[in-house]
């Protein structure tokens, strides 16, 4: 047993000098599938590779916890000037600096804690839903809107609004009415959005209500 | 003086009973883990592993012929054992969840014996992958050791996260060329209603109500006609049976659409 841990399948891969990126040379004895799923693999162990030289000395990842406050404070900044965009209702400039901000919190280094990103993007779809909307964009707004419920399921009421509402403006009733329901099982109607919410199940309710009666 | 002759029959009569359990312990012993090492492994090849282990075996003569150069630099090395910690994680996890459903699988007989064993082994040999990464690990930056499977962790879960989101972002395409056609045959049905205009009471209805959602700037301008609204309230119920459904037909959602609208807009 003591030797298995020693197996192993060997690749005939190729550094180059250079970049020191890594590749399979292409006349290898794998069968194709093979030969994708390694080249997909040492892609991304480039993409990793190319991350870890840019850490100080000793180029491993740092503990994910302290974070380093540099990246979050710039896609705090990217949000406020975002936020302050939409307040004077310029709505495309406001999703643009949305956008940028999700970018830079999508492109947070992996071993970063995955709740920060988790909460971060959560706004930030949110937001951008929102800018959306008030371009009456309703699916660009139920994407953004479903990503960050799907984000941060709880505490994220105006996410869970913004969703049910763009799917009643869409005409899908149905699937507005079962997420309004399952929105005010998780956050409870006494909340601050509860009212929305309920308000908004009215609306739909009475909405589907229509054709029924018929 | 002891007897030697008469001890020698106890004597031999020992030595053969414990020879012969020995022998049968260990050839028992020998053909189960023949048979345990024949069984299929629980995972597929370790991909990552593989790889590791060829970049350490890279031989410097393949990559450049002469001078001395380092087959592979450190941060390399350092991230593909970073990549297969992250593997190992995954199937640690795997095998956790796993472990319960197949104990009680087990205990109840719907699963074969051999399955536990090939499970069994895929455990210890995990647990001996995880050791290996953490010792190369320590070898590489003292302390690694202990954060790898952290960082591992996190880049497991961020990875898991962002291909979600990828997913939802890659439905928006979808969902807006749907509603584009929706919208479209929305504002078809709706314009056709206004051409016939006069010819029935419903189109009227209809018409009226669609103007009151605020999706459809070019209806906006018919505010006219909805003096009509209350009167045809009856008529449109019945014509739109079938309008709380997503399907771009192009009469009926238009009804059903904007009557729901109107009726929503009505009371706030």
């Amino acid at each position: 047993m003591a030797s298995e841990i020693d197996i192993y399948n060997q690749y005939p891969l190729h550094l180059d000098p250079a970049s020191k990126a890594l590749s399979l040379p292409s006349s290898s004895a794998q069968t194709a599938t093979q030969t994708t799923t390694i080249n997909t693999e040492l892609q991304e162990l480039n993409q990793l590779h190319r991350a870890l030289i840019s850490l100080d000395s000793p180029n491993i990842p740092p503990p994910p916890l302290p974070v380093n406050p540099k990246r979050s404070a710039q896609i705090t900044k990217l949000r406020d000037s975002a936020n302050a965009a939409y307040r004077k209702s310029n709505n495309a400039e406001a999703v643009r600096l949305y956008t940028y901000a999700i970018e830079m919190a999508l492109s947070r280094p992996g071993w970063e804690p995955v709740t920060l990103a988790r909460d971060e993007l959560a706004g930030l779809y949110a937001n951008r839903a929102q800018a959306h909307m008030a371009q009456q964009a309703w699916p660009e707004g139920l994407v953004d809107s479903k990503a960050s419920v799907d984000s941060k399921g709880v505490g994220n009421v105006k996410a869970w609004w913004r969703l049910a509402k763009c799917l009643a403006e869409m005409t899908r009733y149905e699937e507005a009415r079962s997420l309004v329901l399952k929105a005010l099982e998780i956050e409870g109607r006494e909340s601050d959005g509860g009212k929305e919410l309920s308000g908004l199940l009215e609306d739909v309710d009475r909405a589907l209500e229509r054709p029924a009666a018929s | 003086m002891v007897d030697w002759l008469s001890l020698a029959v106890p004597l031999a009569y020992l030595g053969v009973l414990l020879g012969s359990l020995a022998t049968f312990s260990s050839l028992y012993r020998k053909r189960k883990a023949r048979k345990a090492a024949s069984l299929e492994p629980w995972f597929p090849a370790h991909l990552q592993r593989d790889i590791y282990f060829s970049l350490l075996h890279l031989e410097p003569s393949s990559t450049s012929k002469e001078k001395k150069a380092p087959a592979v630099p450190d941060s390399v090395l350092k991230a593909a054992l970073l990549r297969r910690a992250t593997e190992d994680i995954r199937r640690v996890l795997a095998l956790r969840s796993q472990k319960q459903a197949l104990a009680m699988l087990l205990q109840r007989g719907s699963v074969g014996d051999d399955l536990w064993q090939r499970f069994q082994r895929a455990e210890k040999e995990m647990e001996d992958e995880v050791r290996d990464v953490v010792s190369e690990a320590n070898a590489y930056t003292p302390n690694w050791g202990q954060t790898i499977f952290q960082s591992a962790n996190e880049m497991l879960n961020n990875d898991i996260y962002r291909k979600r989101i990828e997913e939802h972002q890659s439905k928006l395409a979808e969902e807006r060329q749907w509603w584009d056609k929706k919208k479209a045959s929305i504002q078809e049905g709706f314009m056709k209603e206004l051409d016939e205009g006069s010819s029935g009471t419903t189109g009227n209805g209809a018409a009226q109500t669609a103007t009151t959602t605020k999706t459809f700037e070019t209806a906006t301008s018919l505010p006219a006609s909805s003096v009509q609204g209350s009167d045809d309230d009856a008529v449109l119920v019945e014509a739109d049976p079938s309008a709380s459904q997503p399907a771009p037909t192009p009469a009926t959602p238009s009804g059903g659409g904007g009557g729901k609208k109107k009726k929503g807009k009505g009371k706030k």
